[in-house]
């Protein structure tokens, strides 16, 4: 049995809305993993090419919080995955209002009932509104492992933070339809992103080809900018538009965090008890089409020094182990086929047409693209999430479902840290296994 | 090939392709020494061919080519005016022609100083390095530049020879049209109804609207349109009809004399409600919808109508004191009865 009830403000509940509808660009479904001391949703993109996470921390962002995962696991969690739009049906935009109109609530209370002696397990969310009116929702939910992406932020030595909303204006001038976004550090003090598309297009197509858009902002409008001179690295815009818009919501500063080219690339913000962490892949050099610049963290020795300055530094000392680890066993397709046969089926489609209110991500022409996957032939490009054998630079991302091995719940790095989410398990202990 | 220049007017450029863009994806634009032309060539619907005074829009101006310095391209006007639209905060802007990987490309360079610039005008001392700090020094410019490629295409003098501009007969009527904004909320709402009418009478059958459009000589302009369930009128009167200039027409003071104008002069009254001197054509109301966006750059706009054949307007741009006027003129056939 599990027990896991929550409460929250206004200002939370609309907090959760928002970062639904960030989660809702990138998956249809969204998964939810409760631990004792917080709380996280996590959606992984059809591709695989994009694991957005975010973390709301038990004591500070909501007004009550209580954990208690089954006695089974030692340092259990209760995990389920539930369709976005379901979610998001019920928190609902304009939770907040402080002029109390319509829609606003007084708070929200958040249960799960899963119980052996109960027939139907639920989650359920209860809006106790103004006036003495309580709506309450009860959802069914599919029990799903929740797979992680692993970042490991001391190889990220490129960084850079920009206040969310300037980042906004500047994705704005962005035409429409473009996929790609390099983000190029330039040599002479300014940071190029520039939105295009890569497609081959000849006579009269050339003329649909899309907007190219180039902005060259100064580093130093930068909160900090440390990244090698020359740089290119190449991510969905697509990704890149959802996170800065939901960034913008929070009125925070982006962090961005990458080594180089077919490494994955991590955007992280948060306040007030919410941290949001985007772990996006990334591709090579796009105008050169030569190896993409592979900067060792021992080039820029400073750099370097401050990033291990930072770390946990028994992560540092199992780098170069990391070279031992064989590719993760498909994960990805377990998961799907988990979701299709799956014995509790999420919530009816005709359930959400009934509610004239919902608010479903948009729906608007422009939106609609944004739920297209994105096609990534280079099967190359899609080693970034691979830990392949002729690695020697850092203790790379990669996936991991902790259902294929039963012992990673053991091990919570450090798991309070806000720096990143921690690994189920540490390298170092993985070794003994193959 | 060579083509740049300053924009130095971002609002009404920007405005111009919206407007052109409303009636086609696709502009033919013409360069040359003496102005700047631009047409829209639709498949179906309304024509606009706008020439332009140079220092309308551009600023030190300069085109090259082996054409007698004409350049010729087909652009398209969305990503145009989505390129021109992150002007419109601009310190400056400038518009080039250029080439990459074999593409010819218009490449706008802008330079903005947005609101941006101001987030991190404290750095937090501990956040910078040397690096940041020497590009302070002699960066020296806050600004933020931005690059749009719009993909274009261009022609060669024979693919637009063969375009021409079309000729229509002298005008029976020609008239001063009261503030395009009242006009298309007129003519919009007249529209509306008659889809509406429509769909709920005969189901899917006519989705055409058409527009009746008549002007006198003595300062009346009548929209109406007529649908099974109604018929709707508007009349303005007290517009103005310009004199025509005899040094503009045609044998000078006898082709005034000789001009339709002159006899639908004798016909009808300033009151509109006599039946006779009216020239009148019949036009597609969302195609009339499409025509109205030149509203927005708020220039005069003068009416001719060839009676059953016809409607060509011209509108002028307003200038600021310019010798060279620019004008659009847009050619609306009209539909038989």
């Amino acid at each position: 049995m599990v027990v896991l009830s929550f409460t929250l403000t206004p200002e939370a509940a609309s907090k959760v809305h928002d970062l639904l509808v960030c989660l809702g660009k990138f998956s249809d479904t969204v998964a939810i993993e409760a631990r004792r001391e917080r709380l996280v949703f996590t959606a992984l993109n059809p591709s695989k090419s994009a694991y957005a996470a975010v973390t709301l921390d038990g004591r500070q962002f909501f007004s009550t919080y209580e954990c208690a995962p089954s006695h089974g696991s030692p340092e259990g969690r209760f995990t389920c995955s539930m369709y976005t739009k379901a979610l998001l049906s019920v928190f609902k935009g304009r939770l907040y209002d402080p002029l109390g109109r319509d829609g606003a609530i007084d708070r929200c209370e958040v249960s799960v009932q899963d119980r052996a002696d109960e027939t139907q397990c639920r989650f359920i969310v209860k809006m106790v509104c103004n006036q003495g009116v309580i709506k309450t929702y009860k959802l069914t939910y599919e029990a799903v492992d929740v797979m992680h992406a692993l970042f490991d932020s001391n190889a990220a030595t490129n960084r850079w933070s920009m206040n969310a909303s300037a980042m906004k204006e500047y994705v704005e001038f962005f035409g429409t339809k473009t996929e790609m976004l390099d983000i190029f550090a330039g040599e002479d003090g300014r940071a190029v992103f520039k939105s295009y598309t890569e497609k081959i297009a000849n006579g009269k197509e050339i003329l649909k080809h899309p907007l190219v858009t180039a902005v060259a902002v100064n580093t130093s409008d930068f909160e900090e900018f440390k990244v090698q001179p020359g740089l290119h690295i190449v991510i969905s815009v697509k990704d890149f538009k959802a996170i800065v818009t939901h960034a913008d919501t929070l009125k925070t500063s982006l962090k961005a965090y990458y080594s180089h080219p077919t490494r994955p690339l991590q955007f992280s913000y948060g306040c007030d008890g919410l941290l949001c962490e985007f772990t996006l892949m990334t591709s090579g050099d796009y105008s050169g089409g030569t190896a993409p610049p592979t900067p060792a963290p021992a080039v820029i020795p400073q750099l370097a020094s401050r990033a291990t300055s930072r770390a946990a530094p028994e992560a540092t000392a199992d780098v170069r182990d990391n070279r031992n680890m064989p590719p993760p066993t498909e994960p990805a397709s377990r998961r799907s086929a988990r979701r299709q046969v799956g014995s509790r089926q999420p919530l009816s489609p005709a359930r959400l047409q009934d509610d004239p209110e919902s608010l479903f991500v948009n729906q608007g022409e422009e939106e609609d693209t944004q739920w297209e996957p994105v096609d990534y032939n280079n099967e190359e490009e899609a080693l970034g999430w691979d830990a392949s054998a002729d690695r020697n630079t850092g203790n790379f991302a990669t996936f991991q479902d902790s259902g294929s091995f039963s012992r990673s719940d053991g091990v919570q790095g450090n798991a309070d840290s806000m720096d990143g989410i921690a690994p189920t398990q540490r390298v170092s202990q993985i070794k003994g296994l193959w | 090939m060579r083509f740049k220049a300053q924009i130095h007017n971002i609002t009404t450029f920007t405005k111009l392709t919206a407007s052109l863009n409303s009636l086609g994806p696709l502009a033919w634009l013409k360069l040359s020494d003496e102005q700047v032309c631009f047409t829209i060539i639709p498949e179906q619907g309304t024509q606009v061919w706008a020439v332009l005074s140079i220092d309308t829009i551009f600023d030190t101006y300069a085109v090259q080519s082996a054409a007698n310095n004409v350049i010729n391209l087909e652009v398209p006007l969305g990503p145009l005016h989505r390129a021109l639209k992150s002007a419109l905060n601009a310190t400056s802007a400038q518009i080039r022609l250029t080439k990459k990987d074999h593409i010819p490309l218009l490449a706008l360079t802008i330079a903005t100083t947005s609101s941006n610039n101001s987030y991190s005008a404290f750095p937090a001392a501990g956040n910078r390095d040397h690096d940041t700090m020497i590009h302070d020094q002699f960066g020296g410019n806050r600004e933020t530049i931005i690059t749009q490629e719009v993909p274009v295409r261009v022609l060669a003098p024979d693919t637009v020879s063969s375009l021409h501009e079309p000729q229509t007969r002298e005008p029976d009527v020609h008239i001063i049209l009261p503030p395009l904004m009242q006009l298309k909320s007129i003519s919009d709402r007249f529209t509306k109804l008659a889809l509406a009418g429509a769909r709920t009478s005969s189901g899917a059958a006519a989705t055409t609207t058409r527009l009746d459009m008549a002007a006198n000589m003595h300062g009346c302009l009548r929209m109406s349109i007529k649908t099974d369930a109604m018929s709707m009128s508007s009349v303005w009167t007290d517009l103005a009809n310009p004199e025509l200039d005899p040094s503009q027409v045609a044998n000078g003071d006898i082709g005034i004399a000789e001009h339709p104008s002159t006899r639908m002069k004798l016909l009808g009254s300033a009151d509109g409600r006599s039946e006779e001197g009216w020239a009148s054509v019949r036009i597609d109301g969302k195609d009339w919808g499409k025509v109205m966006s030149v509203g927005r750059l708020g220039g005069r706009v003068i009416a001719c109508f060839c009676h059953e054949h016809a409607l060509i307007l011209y509108v002028y741009l307003p200038t600021d004191g310019g010798e060279d006027e620019s004008v659009l003129t847009y050619y609306i056939s009209s539909y038989s009865a």
